[in-house]
């Protein structure tokens, strides 16, 4: 009697225990930055049925942006520079078809950089048609 | 012969009669633990249940993200998550 109370609770407890928020490593590695504002948005809906992990670096000021540059060796100074990145380290580029892996996307003008995780090519092309979308519908 | 045979039926008849009395004792106990047992059960399988569509309940919203989580605090979930789709729009394919 207690075993099968120990198998119908031990579900029950793992699912609580599931619930916790999950950081993204990339977050957790930026998050103690005091120069930055560092953000996670879990599960971020690209269309019906595909989520993607974005973590958002956001300098706080010119200095910390150099920083930024240079650790994720971008080396443009406006627009909009974007890469894809290996996913232990970012910094590093990858081809397009590697998975999983950041797309990466710095923003100069407002010092920012998202990187949007690509688990998978039908995410990728989530991605993709999301973005064709805003901007058609622009 | 005929003694031991007539003590052999009546030991037989008392453990026949014994055994029915026992049953009639114990029957009903048996019955009951069964019950008790089964309805501890189903105690514990809609606990189950009711634990876990608790703690799988989302409310049916319009959010396009699942959480949000920031290192400062005061800044709103629905700003990052339009930073998110913004920077989208700006890149150029």
């Amino acid at each position: 009697m207690k075993r099968l109370l120990f198998i119908l609770l031990l579900p029950l407890a793992f699912l609580s225990c599931s619930r916790e928020v999950e950081e993204v490593p990339l977050y957790r590695q930026y998050a103690a930055r005091q120069d930055l504002t560092v953000a996670q948005v879990k599960g971020f809906q690209l269309c019906d049925t595909v989520k993607i992990d974005v973590v958002i670096l956001v300098a706080d000021d010119s200095t910390a942006w150099q920083s930024l540059k240079t650790e994720f060796d971008i080396r443009t100074s406006e627009g909009v520079t974007s890469w894809m990145g290996e996913i232990d380290h970012p910094a590093r580029r990858v081809k397009r078809d590697v998975r999983p892996a950041w797309r990466a996307m710095a923003v100069h003008a407002d010092r920012t950089i998202a990187f949007y995780r690509v688990d998978n090519s039908l995410q990728y092309q989530a991605l993709l048609d999301y973005q064709m979308d805003k901007l058609v519908n622009r | 012969m005929e003694h031991k045979m007539t003590f052999d039926s009546i030991w037989e008849q008392e453990e026949q009669q014994g055994l029915q009395q026992r049953l009639r004792q114990d029957y009903p106990a048996w019955l009951r633990r069964r019950h008790q047992r089964r309805t501890a059960l189903a105690t514990v399988a809609v606990l189950v249940v009711a634990g876990f569509s608790i703690f799988n309940f989302q409310p049916s919203t319009s959010k396009d993200y699942d959480y949000v989580a920031c290192n400062r605090s005061g800044i709103a979930e629905s700003h990052w998550v339009k930073v998110a789709s913004n920077i989208l729009t700006i890149e150029t394919l």
